[in-house]
Order: C-alpha cells, then sequence, then structure tokens
C-alpha cells in the first residue's frame, strides 16, 4: 500500500489556501501524514483564523504536525520569546512598517502555542526543516552549491532533508563523487578516501505549491493546490 | 616568509615563555596567535600580559568568549559532567583572577584574523567552539574552508595538531525540479584546500606533555609541526598552590585529557 507524507509551507495566514490543500488530500490515496514546515504566519493578512484551524483541526482534515519558520522566529523575537534577539532579519530586510504589520497579524493568545513548536522533525532518514540544520532562516535552492548542501545533510546524519525556506519545489539528488584527504601530524602521515553518500535535498514549495513525498519508493510529486495535476504525472524517483 | 602560529596557551606561563624563545630563536617575527590564552591553567593575567607586551596578533577563544561572556556558549564538548564541573570551577577561579582590564583585552579580540588567502579561527569559522577533528568528514571540513573563503584555514581548540590537506574532490548531482523538469547530471570540482590545527601551547593533548605550535611558509605554504619541552613540574605546582582542580595538573603531566566515566551517560545540553 502507498504511503504518503504531504508537506507544506508558507501559508502565512492564508487559510483558503489551506483548505484547498486540504480538500486535494482528501482526494489523494495513501496520505497519512501533514507536515506543515512553518512561515504558518506572515505580515500580508489577519493569521489567527488559520493558526486556529492548525491548532484545532476540523473533522475530516488531516492533522497537521506544525514546525516554526523565519516568519515565525521574527514574530517569536519581537515578541520577546527568544531572549535578547529581536526581528532583527526582519528589520533589516524589509523595515520597521513589515515588523509592525506582523506584530498585528497573531493574536497573542497564539504566541504560547508558537513558541512551543520545534525546529525540526526527524522521521525515517529524513530531516524535516524549514531552513536546515544550519540556521531556520537558510535558504537552499537547486541552485545552492552542493558542497553546502552536503553540509547540511551531514549534520544531522540523514539522506534527506526537506526544506522550505527557498519557497521553491526542487529535488537534488547527490548521486556520486568523493574527495582524497591526507592528514599530517606528529605521529606520521595518513590517507583517507571518502564517497559522497546518495542523499537528497527536497524543497516543497510554499503556499498553494506542496509536495507529496512516497517514502516506500522515495517519489517526490511537486504538485499545486487546486489544480487537476495528478501526483503520478509529476512523479520524480 | 615564515610566521608561526600559537593556539589554546591556557594560562600556562613557562610553556609560553618556551614557545616563543623557540620561535624567537628561529628569527620568526610574525606570530599569530588563535585564542584561549586564559583558562584552566594558573597565570591568566601574566600570559594575557605577555601577549599584550608582545603585540601578538590575536583572536578570541572559547575561553575568552566565555570570561567576558559569562558561560552563555555551550559547553557540550566536556566529556563528562564531573568534567563540566571542573570546568566551571576554573572559570569562576579565573574570572576572579583577572584585572579589567586584561578582561577588556579579552573582549577586544575579534574572532578571525584574515591575511589573503589565510584565515584564522580559534574553533571554526562558524563557532569558537566548534571542533575541526582530524578524522572529521572530509567535505564537511572543507566546507568549513570553502564557505569562509580561504585556502588554508588556521585552528586550535583541539589541542592535537594536524595538517589536512583536501584534494581531489568531486560532487555529481542530478536535478528535478517543478520548474525545469527533470535535468542532466552534472559534477562540481572542488578545490584543494587545506586546515592547519595549531595544537596547544598551554595544554597539550596529543600524549606528549611537550608543547606544539606550528609554522608555516607563505612561499611554499609548507607546515612543520613544532614540539617545545618546558618545565611542566613548575605549571603543575602553580596549579595545585591556586588550589585549582588537581587533575589540571595531572593532565599536564601527561599530555592527554582526562576523562571519567560519564556520570550520566544521557547528559544532553539543552541550550
Amino acid at each position: 500500500m502507498i504511503e504518503r507524507w504531504a508537506l507544506v509551507s508558507g501559508l502565512r495566514g492564508d487559510l483558503e489556501t489551506y483548505e484547498l490543500i486540504q480538500r486535494d488530500l482528501k482526494k489523494t490515496r495513501g496520505v497519512t501524514a501533514l507536515f506543515v514546515l512553518g512561515d504558518l504566519v506572515g505580515p500580508e493578512r489577519n493569521c489567527d483564523a488559520l493558526l486556529d484551524r492548525l491548532r484545532n483541526p476540523h473533522r475530516g482534515d488531516l492533522k497537521p504536525d506544525c514546525i516554526y519558520g523565519w516568519w515565525e522566529e521574527q514574530l517569536l523575537a519581537e515578541r520577546g520569546f527568544r531572549g535578547e534577539r529581536k526581528a532583527d532579519a526582519l528589520r533589516l530586510s524589509q523595515g520597521e512598517d513589515t515588523v509592525s504589520a506582523l506584530l498585528n497579524t497573531v493574536n497573542p493568545s497564539h504566541l504560547k502555542w508558537l513558541a512551543s513548536l520545534q525546529f525540526g522533525f526527524i522521521e525515517l532518514d529524513c530531516a524535516l526543516i524549514h531552513g536546515s540544520s544550519s540556521d531556520v532562516g537558510d535558504n537552499l535552492t537547486a541552485e545552492t552549491s552542493p558542497l553546502i548542501l552536503l553540509d547540511r545533510l551531514t549534520r544531522l546524519n540523514v539522506n534527506r532533508l526537506f526544506t522550505a525556506r527557498s519557497t521553491k519545489q526542487f529535488h537534488l539528488e547527490l548521486t556520486g563523487g568523493g574527495i582524497n584527504s591526507q592528514v599530517k601530524d606528529l605521529n606520521g602521515k595518513r590517507e583517507q578516501q571518502q564517497e559522497v553518500p546518495k542523499r537528497s535535498v527536497i524543497g516543497i514549495g510554499a503556499g498553494l505549491n506542496y509536495t507529496l513525498y512516497d517514502i516506500g519508493s522515495d517519489k517526490t510529486h511537486f504538485l499545486t493546490a487546486g489544480s487537476k495535476t495528478n501526483p503520478k504525472g509529476k512523479g520524480f524517483a | 616568509m615564515h610566521h608561526a602560529i600559537i593556539s589554546c596557551l591556557h594560562a600556562n606561563l613557562p610553556a609560553v615563555e618556551a614557545v616563543l624563545n623557540d620561535i624567537d630563536k628561529q628569527g620568526i617575527d610574525t606570530i599569530t596567535c588563535l585564542g584561549d590564552l586564559v583558562g584552566y591553567g594558573p597565570q591568566p593575567n601574566e600570559v594575557v600580559e605577555l601577549i599584550r607586551k608582545r603585540g601578538i596578533a590575536t583572536c578570541q577563544g572559547c575561553w575568552d568568549e566565555d570570561i567576558i561572556d559569562g558561560l552563555n556558549a555551550c559547553e557540550c564538548s566536556y566529556p563528562s559532567q564531573l568534567a563540566e564541573r571542573r570546568g566551571h570551577l576554573a572559570h569562576q577561579w579565573t574570572d576572579d583572577q583577572l584585572t579589567d582590564e586584561n578582561k577588556c583585552f579579552l573582549a577586544s579580540l575579534p574572532t578571525s584574523l584574515r591575511r589573503d588567502r589565510l584565515l584564522f579561527v580559534h574553533g571554526s569559522p562558524n563557532s569558537q567552539h566548534e571542533y575541526l577533528l582530524p578524522d572529521m568528514d572530509a567535505f564537511a571540513a572543507l566546507e568549513r574552508v570553502e564557505t569562509a573563503g580561504a585556502d588554508i584555514l588556521f585552528c586550535g581548540h583541539t589541542h592535537q595538531p594536524y595538517v589536512r590537506e583536501l584534494r581531489d574532490g568531486s560532487i555529481r548531482v542530478r536535478l528535478q525540479s517543478a520548474e525545469h523538469g527533470n535535468d542532466q547530471g552534472e559534477e562540481l570540482t572542488l578545490p584543494m584546500r587545506k586546515i592547519v590545527n595549531a595544537g596547544s601551547v598551554g595544554e597539550p593533548r596529543h600524549g606528549s606533555t611537550n608543547a606544539t605550535y606550528v609554522i608555516h611558509n607563505d612561499a611554499t605554504d609548507e607546515v612543520e609541526i613544532k614540539e617545545v619541552a618546558y618545565d611542566v613540574a613548575r605549571t603543575c605546582q602553580a596549579i595545585i598552590e591556586a588550589g585549582l582542580p588537581k587533575v589540571f595538573a595531572w593532565r599536564l603531566s601527561h599530555g592527554f585529557e582526562f576523562a571519567e566515566q560519564a556520570e550520566d551517560a544521557s547528559h544532553v545540553c539543552e541550550r
């Protein structure tokens, strides 16, 4: 029997998009888990209705497992949940008005729940993180150096890293290669050879664009909620 | 031109004096220090003042950072909770001894120094607390050097001197994306890079009691690991007289870390 995960991110308060995705998932065979990889909130719209729905799923909803993303990190920092840190990254990149807008989109009653969300999940041999093992804001794309991608996989010793920060949908496989090294110390010299392990980094998309992952066959399907594309049509082995 | 790199002095004045004498004898006048001037040892003010007096370019080590920031940094690297408690004792003792002027000096140190294609850090370019061990994953090691934009990375922190050359590297990838569909694979050729660990002047842990440092030849990129004998007994005596944990003297006189059975094997850092 097919067993699939649905991976969603970048909803940014958009309940309508979330409902479209839930509707899609109801029609899709084998989806056993829904992971929401952060950016539940954003500055564009009031996020309370979406947060209510994520915390209290409707009957028939696939129950979401959420982690926090970059926008939650900014919100929580500004609201004093990150020690002395404030929303400096947001302030620097988008200015004071956006910081204020973000604060106004989330009712304070949601903050403790948002602060309780984890940085990521390890499921089977997969890491599910908003950014990467390095940072919630780590923006991994298909153009990121494979050396950096391999480092992010190595830090968690996982074979697959699902990331959302870039908002892009991609599946980059490390298929081979190697490196030689020589270590010289006071005891002499020794040579070492290491091969590139077969590992992957998968960008899951954002908003309407989400990803299905078949855990038995290791296939990813990049989908757009509300479109009529069959998962089979966009599957990548 | 030859230049010398020293690290992890750890308030051990006899060791620092012996190493500086050895460097002077070779006519080398460019010295770079990779931090950890204080901690564990009995002469923190004397060592800081000697480095200041000699005008040695220095970056901040994890101990230097912790003395200023008050143990904010993660110390998961202790082999056991007992070792962590001893570390905290040494931290408190050092904090009490150091003059305000010397603390200001430690606070003023940069976390890295760069000379053209050479980068000098205490632990790694990411953190003063990250260990770049000689046998760590070669790709991860290369990533640290490459991401920092260096050809040669000089570090300390492990107290074990080594030179690691990373070469003939490549990574093959295959991309599939929603935008472009299935792409052909491609291969990235990785650059040759080097990591040089200077070991430790004041608390060697390479299996010998000798202080270690390295000499780098700018023209040929050759690196020589140097060992220098010093009066270990004098430092051990000073550790005992200062009231610091006796195991600090024991490990100095053996040249490796003392690690008893972990009190709590499930000890997990919560920071």
